[in-house]
Protein backbone atom coordinates (compact mmCIF):
# COMPACT_ATOMS: atom_id res chain seq x y z
CA UNK A 1 0.00 0.00 0.00
CA UNK A 2 2.90 2.16 0.88
CA UNK A 3 3.96 2.29 -2.84
CA UNK A 4 0.17 3.59 -4.01
CA UNK A 5 0.00 7.16 -5.43
CA UNK A 6 -1.11 9.39 -3.89
CA UNK A 7 -4.28 10.08 -6.48
CA UNK A 8 -5.15 6.18 -5.89
CA UNK A 9 -5.24 6.42 -2.07
CA UNK A 10 -7.83 9.46 -2.34
CA UNK A 11 -9.68 7.46 -4.79
CA UNK A 12 -9.70 4.38 -2.58
CA UNK A 13 -10.62 6.94 0.61
CA UNK A 14 -13.42 8.14 -1.67
CA UNK A 15 -14.78 4.32 -2.36
CA UNK A 16 -15.14 3.57 0.98
CA UNK A 17 -11.54 0.89 0.88
CA UNK A 18 -10.56 0.84 4.86
CA UNK A 19 -6.63 -0.14 3.85
CA UNK A 20 -6.70 3.05 1.74
CA UNK A 21 -7.77 5.08 4.64
CA UNK A 22 -5.45 3.78 7.03
CA UNK A 23 -2.60 3.99 4.11
CA UNK A 24 -3.81 7.61 3.83
CA UNK A 25 -3.98 8.46 7.44
CA UNK A 26 -0.30 6.92 8.06
CA UNK A 27 1.20 8.65 5.08
CA UNK A 28 0.34 12.32 5.71
CA UNK A 29 -0.65 12.42 9.86
CA UNK A 30 3.20 13.61 10.62
CA UNK A 31 2.61 16.29 8.24
CA UNK A 32 -1.26 17.25 9.33
CA UNK A 33 -0.50 17.51 12.81
CA UNK A 34 2.72 19.34 12.63
CA UNK A 35 1.33 22.09 10.64
CA UNK A 36 -1.83 22.12 12.82
CA UNK A 37 1.06 21.90 15.78
CA UNK A 38 2.54 24.54 14.11
CA UNK A 39 0.00 26.91 14.29
CA UNK A 40 -2.09 26.90 17.57
CA UNK A 41 0.72 25.72 19.25
CA UNK A 42 -0.84 22.90 21.58
CA UNK A 43 -0.33 19.67 21.07
CA UNK A 44 -3.77 18.89 21.85
CA UNK A 45 -5.78 21.11 19.88
CA UNK A 46 -3.46 20.10 16.95
CA UNK A 47 -4.87 16.51 17.37
CA UNK A 48 -8.22 17.15 17.61
CA UNK A 49 -7.79 19.54 14.19
CA UNK A 50 -5.92 17.14 12.49
CA UNK A 51 -8.33 14.40 13.27
CA UNK A 52 -11.33 16.46 11.85
CA UNK A 53 -8.88 17.34 9.01
CA UNK A 54 -8.59 13.47 8.05
CA UNK A 55 -12.59 13.56 8.72
CA UNK A 56 -13.55 16.39 6.52
CA UNK A 57 -10.71 14.29 3.45
CA UNK A 58 -12.52 11.57 4.26
CA UNK A 59 -16.22 12.81 3.28
CA UNK A 60 -14.88 15.32 0.33
CA UNK A 61 -12.43 12.68 -0.77
CA UNK A 62 -15.25 12.52 -3.93
CA UNK A 63 -14.81 15.99 -4.72
CA UNK A 64 -11.22 16.07 -5.02
CA UNK A 65 -9.75 17.74 -8.03
CA UNK A 66 -6.16 16.64 -9.11
CA UNK A 67 -6.23 19.94 -11.85
CA UNK A 68 -6.33 22.26 -8.49
CA UNK A 69 -3.17 20.94 -6.90
CA UNK A 70 -1.41 17.67 -5.32
CA UNK A 71 -2.95 15.67 -2.55
CA UNK A 72 -0.87 16.71 0.39
CA UNK A 73 -1.48 20.92 -0.99
CA UNK A 74 -5.23 19.66 -0.14
CA UNK A 75 -5.45 18.27 2.89
CA UNK A 76 -2.52 20.59 4.62
CA UNK A 77 -4.84 23.43 2.76
CA UNK A 78 -7.85 21.81 5.03
CA UNK A 79 -5.22 21.73 7.98
CA UNK A 80 -4.28 25.50 7.69
CA UNK A 81 -8.02 26.74 7.29
CA UNK A 82 -9.11 24.61 10.83
CA UNK A 83 -6.36 25.56 12.26
CA UNK A 84 -6.96 29.40 11.48
CA UNK A 85 -10.01 29.03 12.71
CA UNK A 86 -9.04 27.59 15.63
CA UNK A 87 -6.77 30.53 16.68
CA UNK A 88 -8.21 33.55 15.44
CA UNK A 89 -9.75 33.94 18.94
CA UNK A 90 -6.46 33.89 20.93
CA UNK A 91 -3.34 35.40 18.71
CA UNK A 92 0.00 35.41 19.46
CA UNK A 93 1.81 38.57 20.09
CA UNK A 94 4.80 38.00 18.98
CA UNK A 95 7.59 35.43 18.13
CA UNK A 96 10.33 34.99 15.46
CA UNK A 97 8.11 32.92 12.08
CA UNK A 98 11.42 32.03 10.72
CA UNK A 99 12.15 30.36 13.69
CA UNK A 100 8.85 28.23 13.18
CA UNK A 101 9.92 26.38 10.17
CA UNK A 102 13.37 25.36 12.21
CA UNK A 103 15.94 27.24 10.11
CA UNK A 104 18.43 29.71 10.43
CA UNK A 105 17.32 32.53 8.19
CA UNK A 106 20.73 33.76 7.61
CA UNK A 107 21.69 30.41 6.23
CA UNK A 108 21.10 28.39 3.01
CA UNK A 109 22.62 25.47 3.56
CA UNK A 110 20.32 22.70 4.43
CA UNK A 111 20.95 19.18 4.93
CA UNK A 112 19.80 16.19 2.91
CA UNK A 113 17.58 14.78 5.20
CA UNK A 114 15.56 18.20 6.12
CA UNK A 115 14.91 18.35 2.12
CA UNK A 116 14.53 14.93 1.73
CA UNK A 117 11.93 15.40 4.36
CA UNK A 118 10.10 18.38 2.90
CA UNK A 119 9.65 17.01 -0.50
CA UNK A 120 10.84 18.29 -3.50
CA UNK A 121 7.97 21.33 -3.62
CA UNK A 122 8.93 22.05 -0.35
CA UNK A 123 13.20 22.30 -0.43
CA UNK A 124 12.71 24.73 -3.15
CA UNK A 125 9.82 26.64 -1.73
CA UNK A 126 12.40 26.98 1.69
CA UNK A 127 15.34 27.69 -0.45
CA UNK A 128 13.68 30.45 -2.08
CA UNK A 129 12.31 31.95 1.42
CA UNK A 130 15.71 31.77 2.48
CA UNK A 131 16.77 33.80 0.02
CA UNK A 132 14.15 36.74 0.81
CA UNK A 133 15.25 39.61 3.13
CA UNK A 134 14.40 38.75 6.76
CA UNK A 135 11.42 41.16 6.93
CA UNK A 136 9.74 39.54 3.65
CA UNK A 137 10.62 36.16 5.14
CA UNK A 138 8.39 37.09 8.36
CA UNK A 139 5.62 38.93 6.52
CA UNK A 140 4.81 36.28 4.27
CA UNK A 141 4.98 33.10 7.22
CA UNK A 142 2.63 35.35 8.93
CA UNK A 143 0.09 35.82 6.30
CA UNK A 144 0.87 32.37 4.43
CA UNK A 145 1.52 30.54 6.89
CA UNK A 146 -0.38 31.40 9.84
CA UNK A 147 -3.09 33.23 8.47
CA UNK A 148 -2.67 36.57 9.74
CA UNK A 149 -4.38 39.83 7.75
CA UNK A 150 -2.14 42.53 6.43
CA UNK A 151 -2.98 44.47 9.37
CA UNK A 152 -1.95 42.35 12.28
CA UNK A 153 1.12 41.67 10.21
CA UNK A 154 1.76 45.49 10.57
CA UNK A 155 0.99 45.37 14.37
CA UNK A 156 2.54 42.42 15.13
CA UNK A 157 6.21 44.35 13.30
CA UNK A 158 4.96 47.40 13.79
CA UNK A 159 5.32 48.76 10.89
CA UNK A 160 2.94 51.09 8.71
CA UNK A 161 0.01 49.24 7.27
CA UNK A 162 1.17 49.72 3.88
CA UNK A 163 4.56 48.29 4.11
CA UNK A 164 3.34 45.21 5.84
CA UNK A 165 1.16 45.12 2.07
CA UNK A 166 4.33 45.76 0.49
CA UNK A 167 6.75 42.82 2.30
CA UNK A 168 3.67 40.72 1.49
CA UNK A 169 3.20 40.87 -2.21
CA UNK A 170 6.62 41.30 -2.62
CA UNK A 171 7.94 37.88 -0.37
CA UNK A 172 4.78 36.12 -2.57
CA UNK A 173 5.94 37.63 -6.01
CA UNK A 174 9.59 36.94 -5.74
CA UNK A 175 8.72 33.25 -4.22
CA UNK A 176 6.47 33.10 -7.47
CA UNK A 177 9.57 34.08 -9.54
CA UNK A 178 12.23 31.71 -8.00
CA UNK A 179 10.43 28.68 -8.68
CA UNK A 180 9.27 29.69 -11.89
CA UNK A 181 12.77 30.04 -12.86
CA UNK A 182 13.73 26.93 -11.36
CA UNK A 183 11.15 24.98 -13.20
CA UNK A 184 12.32 26.55 -16.58
CA UNK A 185 15.84 25.82 -15.63
CA UNK A 186 15.02 21.93 -15.03
CA UNK B 1 -19.08 45.61 -12.12
CA UNK B 2 -16.02 45.97 -9.70
CA UNK B 3 -15.09 48.91 -8.08
CA UNK B 4 -11.00 47.60 -8.48
CA UNK B 5 -9.18 48.73 -11.73
CA UNK B 6 -6.62 45.84 -12.64
CA UNK B 7 -3.99 47.85 -11.37
CA UNK B 8 -5.85 47.62 -7.70
CA UNK B 9 -6.57 44.27 -8.31
CA UNK B 10 -2.56 43.76 -8.80
CA UNK B 11 -2.10 45.66 -5.46
CA UNK B 12 -4.15 42.93 -3.43
CA UNK B 13 -4.07 40.17 -5.98
CA UNK B 14 -1.27 38.52 -2.96
CA UNK B 15 -3.79 39.08 0.01
CA UNK B 16 -6.18 37.34 -2.02
CA UNK B 17 -4.43 34.20 -2.91
CA UNK B 18 -3.10 33.90 0.41
CA UNK B 19 -7.02 33.71 1.54
CA UNK B 20 -6.21 36.88 4.21
CA UNK B 21 -8.28 39.26 2.81
CA UNK B 22 -11.19 41.26 4.65
CA UNK B 23 -14.50 40.26 3.24
CA UNK B 24 -15.47 43.37 1.86
CA UNK B 25 -12.19 43.54 -0.22
CA UNK B 26 -12.33 40.04 -1.01
CA UNK B 27 -15.93 40.39 -2.28
CA UNK B 28 -15.12 42.94 -4.51
CA UNK B 29 -12.24 41.18 -5.58
CA UNK B 30 -14.22 37.99 -6.89
CA UNK B 31 -16.41 40.75 -8.81
CA UNK B 32 -13.43 41.57 -10.75
CA UNK B 33 -11.54 38.20 -11.86
CA UNK B 34 -15.02 36.58 -12.69
CA UNK B 35 -14.98 39.11 -15.22
CA UNK B 36 -11.31 39.65 -15.92
CA UNK B 37 -9.43 36.18 -17.45
CA UNK B 38 -6.09 37.95 -17.08
CA UNK B 39 -6.30 38.99 -13.44
CA UNK B 40 -8.23 35.65 -13.06
CA UNK B 41 -4.76 33.94 -13.98
CA UNK B 42 -2.53 36.27 -11.80
CA UNK B 43 -4.48 35.18 -8.65
CA UNK B 44 -4.42 31.45 -10.13
CA UNK B 45 -0.49 31.22 -10.47
CA UNK B 46 -0.14 33.33 -6.94
CA UNK B 47 -2.42 30.81 -5.23
CA UNK B 48 -0.32 28.17 -6.27
CA UNK B 49 2.77 29.40 -4.13
CA UNK B 50 0.24 30.04 -1.22
CA UNK B 51 -1.29 26.54 -1.50
CA UNK B 52 2.28 25.32 -1.22
CA UNK B 53 3.49 27.25 1.74
CA UNK B 54 2.07 24.90 4.39
CA UNK B 55 4.20 22.38 3.35
CA UNK B 56 6.95 24.49 5.33
CA UNK B 57 5.69 23.31 8.55
CA UNK B 58 7.66 21.00 10.37
CA UNK B 59 6.86 17.27 10.74
CA UNK B 60 5.64 15.99 13.79
CA UNK B 61 4.91 12.26 15.18
CA UNK B 62 1.16 12.68 16.76
CA UNK B 63 0.04 10.97 19.83
CA UNK B 64 0.01 7.39 19.47
CA UNK B 65 -2.94 6.05 18.95
CA UNK B 66 -3.66 8.84 16.26
CA UNK B 67 -4.46 6.70 13.39
CA UNK B 68 -6.64 4.08 15.49
CA UNK B 69 -9.06 7.29 16.58
CA UNK B 70 -9.12 8.53 13.19
CA UNK B 71 -10.04 5.80 11.41
CA UNK B 72 -12.62 4.72 13.97
CA UNK B 73 -14.46 8.29 13.85
CA UNK B 74 -13.81 7.84 10.10
CA UNK B 75 -16.27 4.60 9.96
CA UNK B 76 -18.90 6.14 12.47
CA UNK B 77 -19.01 9.13 10.06
CA UNK B 78 -19.56 6.90 6.97
CA UNK B 79 -22.07 4.54 8.85
CA UNK B 80 -24.00 8.04 9.51
CA UNK B 81 -24.35 9.30 6.00
CA UNK B 82 -24.84 5.80 4.43
CA UNK B 83 -27.81 5.13 7.52
CA UNK B 84 -29.10 8.81 6.51
CA UNK B 85 -28.98 7.97 3.08
CA UNK B 86 -30.64 4.54 2.74
CA UNK B 87 -33.52 6.30 5.04
CA UNK B 88 -34.20 9.02 2.72
CA UNK B 89 -34.61 6.65 -0.22
CA UNK B 90 -36.78 4.23 1.49
CA UNK B 91 -38.64 7.14 2.57
CA UNK B 92 -38.57 8.50 -0.96
CA UNK B 93 -40.41 4.81 -2.31
CA UNK B 94 -43.06 4.88 0.36
CA UNK B 95 -44.22 8.56 -0.63
CA UNK B 96 -44.05 7.99 -4.13
CA UNK B 97 -46.27 5.16 -3.28
CA UNK B 98 -48.75 7.27 -1.09
CA UNK B 99 -48.66 9.70 -3.56
CA UNK B 100 -49.49 7.67 -5.73
CA UNK B 101 -52.32 6.41 -4.01
CA UNK B 102 -53.49 9.99 -3.13
CA UNK B 103 -53.76 10.72 -7.19
CA UNK B 104 -55.97 7.92 -8.07
CA UNK B 105 -58.32 8.93 -5.38
CA UNK B 106 -58.25 12.78 -6.68
CA UNK B 107 -58.65 11.40 -9.90
CA UNK B 108 -61.55 9.03 -8.63
CA UNK B 109 -63.43 11.95 -6.61
CA UNK B 110 -63.53 13.89 -9.65
CA UNK B 111 -65.74 11.65 -11.55
CA UNK B 112 -62.96 10.52 -13.88
CA UNK B 113 -62.42 7.00 -15.46
CA UNK B 114 -58.78 5.65 -14.50
CA UNK B 115 -57.39 2.50 -15.85
CA UNK B 116 -56.23 1.20 -13.02
CA UNK B 117 -57.88 0.70 -9.32
CA UNK B 118 -54.97 0.15 -7.20
CA UNK B 119 -51.57 2.33 -7.64
CA UNK B 120 -48.62 1.60 -10.38
CA UNK B 121 -45.32 0.13 -8.89
CA UNK B 122 -42.86 2.97 -8.64
CA UNK B 123 -40.24 3.09 -11.45
CA UNK B 124 -36.90 3.72 -10.19
CA UNK B 125 -34.65 5.96 -11.90
CA UNK B 126 -30.78 5.75 -11.43
CA UNK B 127 -29.68 9.48 -11.06
CA UNK B 128 -25.72 9.88 -12.38
CA UNK B 129 -23.19 13.02 -12.15
CA UNK B 130 -22.76 14.74 -16.04
CA UNK B 131 -19.30 14.33 -18.11
CA UNK B 132 -17.27 11.37 -18.58
CA UNK B 133 -17.19 9.73 -15.14
CA UNK B 134 -21.01 9.34 -14.62
CA UNK B 135 -21.20 8.90 -10.70
CA UNK B 136 -24.00 7.27 -9.54
CA UNK B 137 -26.08 10.40 -7.86
CA UNK B 138 -29.09 8.98 -6.20
CA UNK B 139 -32.68 7.48 -7.48
CA UNK B 140 -35.22 8.96 -8.36
CA UNK B 141 -39.18 7.01 -8.14
CA UNK B 142 -41.79 7.85 -10.60
CA UNK B 143 -45.37 6.10 -9.69
CA UNK B 144 -48.33 6.63 -12.31
CA UNK B 145 -46.01 8.93 -14.49
CA UNK B 146 -46.80 11.63 -11.37
CA UNK B 147 -45.95 10.87 -8.38
CA UNK B 148 -41.82 11.85 -7.74
CA UNK B 149 -39.59 11.13 -5.15
CA UNK B 150 -36.18 11.82 -5.45
CA UNK B 151 -33.15 11.29 -3.22
CA UNK B 152 -29.76 12.05 -3.98
CA UNK B 153 -26.61 11.89 -2.92
CA UNK B 154 -23.19 12.53 -3.96
CA UNK B 155 -20.42 14.18 -1.49
CA UNK B 156 -19.58 16.99 -3.94
CA UNK B 157 -22.77 18.39 -4.37
CA UNK B 158 -21.74 21.78 -2.32
CA UNK B 159 -25.25 22.91 0.68
CA UNK B 160 -27.52 24.92 -1.13
CA UNK B 161 -30.75 25.15 -2.80
CA UNK B 162 -31.29 23.25 -6.55
CA UNK B 163 -34.39 23.00 -9.05
CA UNK B 164 -35.48 19.99 -10.05
CA UNK B 165 -36.14 19.66 -13.35
CA UNK B 166 -38.44 17.06 -15.63
CA UNK B 167 -38.43 16.69 -19.47
CA UNK B 168 -41.54 14.68 -20.92
CA UNK B 169 -40.66 12.62 -23.50
CA UNK B 170 -41.56 14.75 -26.51
CA UNK B 171 -42.24 17.62 -24.09
CA UNK B 172 -40.67 20.79 -22.90
CA UNK B 173 -38.70 21.20 -19.73
CA UNK B 174 -40.29 22.44 -16.80
CA UNK B 175 -39.11 22.78 -12.97
CA UNK B 176 -41.18 20.63 -10.82
CA UNK B 177 -39.87 22.51 -7.68
CA UNK B 178 -36.92 23.81 -5.83
CA UNK B 179 -35.11 20.92 -3.53
CA UNK B 180 -32.53 21.55 -0.81
CA UNK B 181 -29.40 19.60 -0.62
CA UNK B 182 -27.18 19.75 2.66
CA UNK B 183 -24.18 18.07 2.53
CA UNK B 184 -24.14 16.19 -0.48
CA UNK B 185 -27.42 14.88 0.73
CA UNK B 186 -31.18 16.09 -0.62
CA UNK B 187 -34.57 14.78 -1.06
CA UNK B 188 -37.88 16.26 -2.81
CA UNK B 189 -41.13 14.17 -2.59
CA UNK B 190 -44.13 15.56 -4.76
CA UNK B 191 -46.07 15.26 -7.95
CA UNK B 192 -45.58 16.80 -11.42
CA UNK B 193 -48.27 18.35 -13.19
CA UNK B 194 -47.07 16.36 -16.58
CA UNK B 195 -46.82 12.61 -17.05
CA UNK B 196 -43.82 11.42 -17.06
CA UNK B 197 -43.64 7.97 -19.15
CA UNK B 198 -40.12 6.54 -20.28
CA UNK B 199 -37.86 8.02 -22.10
CA UNK B 200 -39.12 11.40 -19.90
CA UNK B 201 -35.65 13.01 -18.23
CA UNK B 202 -35.51 14.16 -14.50
CA UNK B 203 -32.44 16.81 -14.07
CA UNK B 204 -31.02 18.36 -10.46
CA UNK B 205 -29.75 21.74 -11.36
CA UNK B 206 -27.57 24.19 -9.37
CA UNK B 207 -28.61 28.19 -8.59
CA UNK B 208 -25.75 28.83 -11.44
CA UNK B 209 -28.00 27.09 -14.27
CA UNK B 210 -25.21 23.94 -14.01
CA UNK B 211 -27.09 20.31 -14.50
CA UNK B 212 -25.42 18.32 -11.72
CA UNK B 213 -27.20 15.04 -12.26
CA UNK B 214 -29.79 13.36 -13.86
CA UNK B 215 -31.69 10.20 -15.03
CA UNK B 216 -34.15 8.56 -17.47
CA UNK B 217 -37.53 6.72 -16.49
CA UNK B 218 -36.96 3.21 -18.12
CA UNK B 219 -39.81 1.19 -18.83
CA UNK B 220 -41.70 -0.47 -16.30
CA UNK B 221 -41.22 -4.06 -15.44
Amino acid sequence: MWSVSDDALIAGLAAGDQDAASAFVRRFQRRVFGLARTIVGDDRAAEDIAQEAFLRAWRHAAAYDPRRGSVVTWLLTITRNLSIDAVRVRRPTSFDPTSLLGFDHESTERGPDEFAQLGEDGARLRAALARLPAEQCRAIVLAGLLGHTAREVSEMEDIPLGTAKTRIRTALQRLRTALVTEERAE
Amino acid sequence: MSVYTCAQLREIAPELALGVLGGAERAEAIIHINGCARCQAHVNELTEVADALPLLAPEHEPPPGFERRVLAAGRTQRRRGTRRFVAAVAAAAAAAAILSITIVRVVDAGGERVSAAVPGRPVEVRMATVGVDQHPAGWAYVTDQHAIAVAVSYSSFPTGEYRLVATPKGGSRFTVDNMKVIEGHGSWTGVSRVPLSTGSSIELVDDQGNLVCHGTVPRAE
